[in-house]
């Protein structure tokens, strides 16, 4: 109860004074009026209360200083916030004598429903930094006298705070620095949320005072005096933060109106509200899509203000700058070191090559750009609109497959770079899609899938673990990432399904590009499908006509592999809470489950008769008549085969069959990346995958990967894919033709195979292995209709698997298709079997398997 | 009128199924909860790279909702009826008493509250 305000005098001029800032923030939704306009009503209360306790003799003149806080203290009250004050006193007795007198204040304001908070301390106290609440000191940066003993306020702004900053300064923004990072954390540190917190959230309001904050202890570090708060930030800074405040204060103001309390949380419903308005923006209404944009961009503006702050608080990473310094001249073009760490400052037009080394350098290294280099580069992007006229894959394809691509990509896109190299991302920049389930805007979300995949190697979840070795073992990464850059651009298309619009849009985008065609097909089938494997998991996932219906989609394993990743990125990248572990195990055993039908069914959907329109289709860069030509040499192969292989492969193969001649054997031996691929075509026999591996090892090269198929009419197309452990082909061109030559003898039984073994040493061991890798064999007969299915991982090493198709020679077993593969020190080799046509019999099975462990055992002893 | 909890354990792949035809009843409102469980359903094997993978607790789906009794019948049917396959781990159903329902908003109470 007051016992102050007898006359309602100070509730009425209080209450009608913010009856009428409402009236004109509706009329103008400006923020800033009402924000100093509200300061100023209660400063107006507090001055009233005090002087009638003065008046009244409760409290003696300057017992006291009256100070306001926080964003109290700042002249920045918004229509719900919490009033913060001080009560200052000369020493413990002032305030034991005249506290509780003085708390006649706290109870006006609370009657007048001011929620106000009182604090009491002495000016001694005002100069201990209390770790346990660092915000007490850090509010008093932002301290604004009111009334009562000038002198002892100004005691604590002139000697006891700075003598504090002096000493504890460092420590003081370092711990608000880590409260901000907390902070920030909890809203995935992105700014880009559908419906985002204005004050707490990252580029909110918070994240503005944060700035102040740092700025002024940074200014007071190296001048020791308070700065005047004009010159805290350089010009353009200093104005686009200013408006980025008005803005964002604008909207909070409208959030208060609108909910009637301190609730800043700008729900999809508050977005139509205030765009309908033209809350904080220029004109008066505009598409809430377009309003939000302007949002992200004050927001953004703050946030990276206030990152780059606290990166030159914490000293961690280092500033940009320093960075830049280190960049290879190779890699910025002719600048030098010293031009480069001021190029964006001196020249209006820094080169496309320099801003894009910056951007594979951030993908590289934790790195964020200053605001300044932001501004600058974001000046620069304008200029190079046309670059997107000419394929850049060369220059995004590092970007992606970067540790730190998100980072990057971020840049890029706040500074126009990504919309200069791919004008489609427009469609989905700061893009609101309202659903229940995703937390951020359709380019954040797809950056963070990106950022996702890249943080599985340092996670600890067991299935993050598991995804991330098959993250390791795709042979083109960054295909699969520039899928997920791509795969809900059609978000931004109206009135369209959006897996559509994607496609249709990533068409164009590809072919721009330049893409390898076959790299064009697989960013595109992993967009059409990326819905695929979720609707999976909503089946019955250990039903084998659902693993086969997956596996008939995804058609090989590579495939599959990309679109599991992109289906655990996805499905993360929705809200942190998305990817349940009851979700991942279930990715897992699908993905499992179809990795194994693919493995152990290629035999199963053969070619037969004419090409389908798929396979044809394929082939439409060839003369039409090719296809046709082509049939008895397919016929009878794996479908498998036709995936596998690009056009042009699957035609060098057929050039090779053509050559065949009774007996004979034909071979092909091409660079293909950092392998070597051996092409084999010849009559199949017993043996002649051993004997391909036997040459291969003895000549000192390491298979990584293999296939070997054969047609109806007993043709086999082996090809290899090897190291060359020695250099021996990279140094001597001659040697091409030797190797070949080689085992084309061996082939035709010209040359002894066990002679080579001998001479040569290839066999043996070179290394110890980083990994041990338990062999393990398994044989069934269940799955393929005509093979038994052999599988076995072993630990990899050089002439491994001459050893395992020698056994499988011995004991008479046909091949009938081999699959190949070495994973980092992991051998994993599949074999379709026959004995005399037929499937293994069980005792075949025990005796094969008695020998392969034998034999692989005995080796890693 | 009261009010009856149907707890009811089921396969993930007939959640949509048993969504869709709880809503054609007039049941608007339920609790999906990813759990793991099984019963006399035994585990789940799957060898991947030589490396046994097997899954002891299924993936199961349990749906949680309170109806008044006049429409607890017809929903225990519908749910049987989309989600039984006649197999092993189809799933169970709970049913349990409620006391009392109140809609945080307004603090209403009872059946309206559902």
């Amino acid at each position: 109860m007051s016992v102050v305000f007898s006359s309602g005098e100070v509730r009425e001029r209080y209450e009608s004074g913010l009856a009428a800032l409402r009236r004109e923030f509706d009329y103008s939704g400006n923020g800033v009026a009402v924000v100093s306009g509200r300061t100023a009503l209660v400063d107006d209360v507090v001055l009233t209360c005090y002087n009638q306790l003065v008046e009244k003799e409760i409290v003696p003149p300057n017992c006291v200083s009256i100070v306001a806080l926080g964003g109290y203290g700042r002249g920045s009250l918004l229509p719900h916030s919490d009033v913060d004050l001080l009560f200052l006193f000369r020493d413990g007795k002032h305030e034991a004598a005249y506290k509780d007198q003085l708390s006649q204040i706290y109870l006006d304001l609370w009657d007048l429903k001011i929620r106000a908070s009182a604090t009491a301390r002495t000016v001694v106290e005002c100069g201990k930094l209390d770790l346990e609440n660092p915000e007490f000191t850090v509010s008093l940066l932002d301290s604004r006298f009111l009334i009562g003993d000038r002198e002892l306020f100004d005691e604590v702004r002139n000697k006891v705070l700075p003598a504090l900053m002096r000493k504890s300064g460092t420590a003081l923004m370092n711990l608000v620095c880590q409260s901000a990072r907390t902070r920030h954390a909890k809203y995935a540190n992105t700014i880009y949320h559908l419906e985002p917190q204005v004050k707490e959230g990252p580029g909110g309001l918070r994240d503005y005072n944060l700035a102040n904050w740092l700025a002024l202890a940074k200014s007071f570090r190296a001048s020791g005096l308070w700065p005047a708060p004009e010159s805290l930030f350089r010009f353009p800074l200093r104005a686009e933060l200013n408006s980025a405040f008005d803005f964002l204060v604008s909207v909070r103001c409208f959030l208060h109106y609108r909910n009637g309390r301190d609730d800043n949380q700008l729900s999809w419903e508050a977005q139509d509200a205030a765009a309908e308005k033209g809350i904080g923006a220029p004109s008066v209404s505009i598409q809430p899509a377009q309003w939000m944009r302007e949002y992200f961009r004050n927001a953004r503006t703050i946030h990276g203000a206030c990152l780059q702050l606290m990166d030159d608080a914490m000293r961690t990473p280092a500033s940009l700058l320093d960075k830049l310094r280190g960049i290879p001249r190779r890699a910025t073009g002719t600048k030098s070191d010293a031009a480069l760490s001021t190029i964006l400052q001196l020249e209006n037009e820094p080169s496309w090559k320099t801003a894009l080394a910056i951007f594979q350098r951030m993908a590289l290294e934790p790195l964020q750009l200053s605001v300044d280099a932001q501004r600058l580069l974001r000046a620069s992007a304008s200029q190079f609109a046309s670059a997107s006229a000419k394929p850049a894959w060369p220059e995004l394809s590092p970007i992606l497959v970067g540790r730190f691509a998100g980072s990057a990509l971020r840049a890029m896109r706040d500074s126009g770079y990504l919309d200069v190299l791919i004008s489609e991302l427009k469609l989905i920049d700061a893009l609101v899609i309202r659903d229940y389930f995703h937390r951020y805007t359709v380019d954040e979300h797809s950056i963070l899938t990106i950022d996702t995949l890249h943080g599985l190697r340092s996670s600890e979840s067991e299935w993050a673990q598991r995804f991330a070795e098959v993250l390791d073992e795709l042979d083109k990464p960054e295909v699969l990432y520039l899928a997920l850059l791509l795969h809900d651009v059609g978000k931004g298309v109206e009135g369209e399904d959006h897996v559509v619009g994607s496609l249709r849009i990533a068409k164009q985008v590809l072919v721009r590009l330049n893409l390898d065609p076959q790299d064009q097909d697989t960013v595109l089938f992993l967009i059409r499908s990326h819905l695929e494997m979720s609707a999976s998991m909503r089946r019955d996932i250990f039903d084998s006509k659902v693993i086969g219906a997956l596996a008939a989609k995804v058609e090989t394993p590579e495939p599959l592999k990309m679109l599991t990743l992109l289906t655990y990125a996805d499905i993360s990248s929705v809200n942190p809470e998305a990817m349940t572990d009851w979700k991942a195990e279930t990715l897992w055993h699908l993905y499992a489950s179809t990795a194994n039908f693919l493995n152990r069914h290629v035999d199963e959907a053969i070619v037969h008769g004419t090409l389908d329109s798929d396979a044809s289709g394929k082939f439409h860069s060839f003369p039409p008549q090719l296809a046709k030509q082509m049939q008895p040499f397919l016929q009878g192969l794996p479908q498998r085969y036709l995936k596998i292989y690009s056009p042009e492969q699957i035609v060098q193969h057929f050039s090779l069959f053509s050559k065949l001649q009774h007996g004979g054997v034909e071979l092909s031996l091409l660079p293909d990346r950092d392998l070597y691929e051996l092409t084999i075509v010849a009559a199949d026999k017993a043996g002649l995958f051993a004997t391909i591996a036997g040459a291969l090892s003895a000549s000192g090269m390491e298979i990584v990967k293999a296939n070997a198929f054969s047609n109806s009419s007993g043709v086999a197309v082996d090809c290899f894919y090897f190291k060359d452990r020695f250099r021996t082909l990279d140094l001597n061109a001659s040697e091409h033709e030797q190797l070949k030559e080689k085992i084309a003898r061996i082939l035709r039984g010209e040359r002894s195979l066990d002679e080579l073994i001998r001479s040569r040493s290839g066999l043996r061991r070179s290394t110890t292995p980083k990994v041990q890798i338990e062999t393990r064999i398994l044989l069934e007969n269940e799955s393929s209709t005509h093979n038994t299915v052999l599988e076995v991982v072993a630990q990899d090493r050089p002439g491994l698997l001459y050893q395992i198709a020698q056994c499988l020679m011995q004991l008479g077993c046909n091949i009938e298709i081999a699959l190949i593969e070495t994973e980092g020190e992991m051998a994993l080799d599949v074999f379709y079997l026959t004995v005399d046509g037929r499937k293994l019999s069980i005792e075949m099975h025990n005796r094969l398997r008695e020998e392969l462990q034998e034999k692989l055992g005995d080796d890693l002893a | 009128m009261g009010m009856t909890k149907i707890e009811a354990i089921i396969q993930p792949s007939k959640l949509e199924p048993a969504k869709e035809a709880l809503l054609e009843i007039g049941v608007e409102g339920m609790t999906i909860i990813e759990v793991r469980g099984h019963g006399r359903q035994k585990g789940h094997t799957e060898i991947y790279r030589g490396r046994e993978y097997t899954v002891d607790l299924l993936p199961k789906i349990k749906l949680e909702l309170v109806l008044s009794d006049e429409l607890v019948d017809r929903a225990v049917q519908t749910i049987i009826s989309v989600t039984r396959t006649g197999r092993i781990g189809d799933g169970k159903i709970f049913l349990s008493r409620i006391d009392e329902a109140i809609r945080i908003r307004n603090e209403e109470r009872g059946v309206s509250a559902l």
